[in-house]
């Protein structure tokens, strides 16, 4: 398994369930193992990347949010990740994600899409600090030939609209 | 609480220097919510944030819970948000709407403007007890300038017009901006927090010296930063491509100018240097001059007051427009929060345009401010340290200029006049007797 999972188109949600938890679990690692290259390749070309900074916010266009990055802003970003003088990843932040509770919330056989959604942790250690983000995420995915790809991926933070120490890696 | 007397206090200030206790004490931290934030005009929000009759919108005033509210009359108020019973905060929502604002200890409700309208059981009230008693308590004085409220805790002291005066400019440069001559708080905001002192964060909003090696990992190698104005093709260039010793040509003209009282600003390129453009900013212009005519439109994109803070609790961005507050919680922790602007009147494609870029730049998780806070932590940290007492404040130190034009002394925008002019407000503050 490398950047995509290769699944048959599904024919039941429950055989779905599994294998979008596969592409869930298989997210999460790249993002532990800090291959964010590798996790851009997860999203199709319009896709993007949001934490919203208020609960039930109901767009990224008309209202702050912590994270919303189209492809470029992703990889903008992850340019600086990888960037030696990045003061906020010095040291960089180590962190273990669990998925679960993972539901199939809808199917949409004409545009091949799915939306899966999962509650996530994140823990994140750095600098002698130790701290948990958590919440429930969606993942809007949509069939391409090498197998499905993210759409658009929200995280919302059950304290999305808190005051953070700083962040830098995408949960 | 003053075991600092006053000459103990007047030591930790020198010139083009600050004593590490300034950053690090306790006790001067309780002095300074006591005789800066317990006295200077405080930025508290802006009008459009209780837009209706009873809404309401809870911060602090440096450690004081208060809740801003607009009355039946459109009136706003800024009161202390404690029951004047036993003593509950009143209202608990970060913002809201309510008929009345009623204490959820015994049920006491209050007006917008703060009268005690109703208490439940009044038969059981002691003999003598007047309602009219018990009023939530105003916060002293406070006073609204195109939007911007502000108060402060103290009954007397320099009027918002001496000490906030010279500073008007700097909100008329924003509020100009908006084609119909007025702002809106409503796209949500940024809150980030981090393990250092309220300070470090007010004297990074005027240090330019910072930008290309702070935020080395957002310049590319040609010593520019990426665009962070609608309309842009790249961002600031500080240091010259060939020599990075060098100031960049186009950021040495830049000054910060200082006018007392810790305020500041720095001076910025031009709005429009006929460089800019995006179908958004071409249109938001174009608006602009319709509604203002072409002369005056010049004059708004014409930079004056940019990036200014007026001390010592609100900065306010022009570059990607945005006002930033910030709240001192201890010696070592503070909390800011970053306001997405909307011009009113200016294209949707613009304002949230502005306001998606400030994710990019100020979020908590942005490519910018993160960089900034790993500095104030690490600059705390570093401050522990016994190696010597002084914080080094002097880059410019009598290369100050006076300037007419804005009856302010001007330096090198990659000096530190703005943090030098900083402290010596803060030392007045501090060293006025209670």
């Amino acid at each position: 398994m490398d950047n995509v999972v290769r699944i048959p188109s599904p024919q039941s949600t429950s055989l779905a369930r599994e294998t979008f938890e596969l592409f869930l679990i298989h997210e999460a690692k790249l993002l532990d193992e800090r291959r964010f290259r590798d996790w851009m390749e997860l999203f199709t070309e319009d896709g993007a990347y949001w934490v919203p900074a208020a609960p039930n916010q109901e767009s990224p266009f008309n209202h702050a949010s912590l994270f919303y990055d189209d492809r470029t802003l992703m990889k903008t970003r992850i340019d600086r990740l990888e960037h030696p003088r990045i003061h906020i990843q010095t040291p960089p932040s180590r962190t273990a994600h669990i998925v679960g509770n993972t539901l199939v919330d809808k199917i949409d056989e004409a545009k091949g899409e799915v939306v899966v959604s999962s509650t996530v942790m994140m823990v994140e250690y750095r600098d002698e600090s130790q701290r948990i983000f958590a919440g429930r995420q969606f993942h809007r995915l949509r069939r391409a030939a090498e197998g499905y790809k993210i759409v658009l991926k929200r995280v919302n933070l059950i304290n999305c609209d808190s005051a953070f120490d700083a962040m830098a890696v995408p949960i | 609480m003053a075991t600092q007397s006053l000459e103990e206090i007047s030591k930790l200030i020198e010139t083009g220097r600050v004593h590490r206790r300034v950053y690090t004490d306790p006790e001067i931290f309780d002095l300074e919510m006591e005789r800066v934030f317990g006295r200077a005009w405080l930025f508290v929000g802006h009008a459009s944030q209780v837009p209706k009759p009873g809404d309401y919108f809870t911060t602090e005033l440096g450690r004081q819970p208060v809740v801003m509210t607009r009355d039946r009359d459109g009136k706003v108020h800024v009161l202390f948000n404690r029951c004047t019973h036993r003593g509950a905060k009143v209202v608990n929502d970060r913002c809201g709407h309510a008929a009345r604002m009623t204490c959820l200890y015994h049920g006491w409700s209050f007006d917008a403007d703060g009268t005690l309208a109703a208490v439940p059981i009044p038969d059981g009230c002691a003999p003598g007890f007047r309602k009219e008693d018990f009023g939530l308590a105003r916060v002293p004085r406070v006073q609204e300038y195109r939007g911007f409220v502000f108060a402060s805790l103290a009954q007397n002291g320099s009027s918002f017009e001496d000490q906030i005066g010279p500073m008007k400019g700097s909100i008329d440069d924003l509020v100009d901006r908006a084609p119909d001559g007025e702002l809106a708080f409503d796209l949500g905001q940024h809150r980030y927090a981090y393990n250092g002192n309220w300070k470090l964060q007010i004297e990074n909003v005027l240090d330019s010296y910072h930008v290309p090696f702070g935020h080395a990992s957002t310049v590319n190698k040609e010593g520019a930063q990426f665009a962070r104005r609608e309309g842009d093709k790249e961002g600031a260039k500080v240091v010259e491509t060939k020599d990075q010793n060098k100031t960049a040509a186009s950021w040495r003209n830049r000054k910060s100018y200082v006018t007392g009282n810790g305020h500041g600003w720095s001076s910025n390129t031009v709005l429009d240097d006929g460089k800019r453009s995006s179908p958004a900013f071409d249109e938001y212009k174009r608006v602009l001059v319709e509604k203002v005519g072409a002369e005056r439109a010049a004059q708004i994109l014409t930079p004056r007051l940019h990036n200014s803070l007026i001390y010592p609790n609100v900065s306010i961005m022009g570059l990607n427009i945005h006002v930033r507050v910030i709240k001192p919680i201890a010696v070592d922790r503070t909390e800011v929060t970053v306001y997405p602007v909307r011009l009113l009147g200016a294209p949707d494609t613009m304002n949230f345009g502005n306001m998606r870029l400030l994710n990019v730049t100020h979020s908590a998780a942005s490519f910018v401010q993160t960089d900034d806070v790993e500095s104030f932590v690490r600059t705390q940290k570093g401050l522990r340290s016994l190696a010597t007492d002084w914080v080094d404040i002097s880059r410019g130190l009598g290369a100050e200029e006076s300037d007419r034009t804005y009856n302010a002394t001007r330096g090198a925008s990659v000096g530190e006049l703005a943090m030098r002019a900083q402290y010596k407000a803060w030392l007045g503050y501090m060293q006025e007797a209670a």
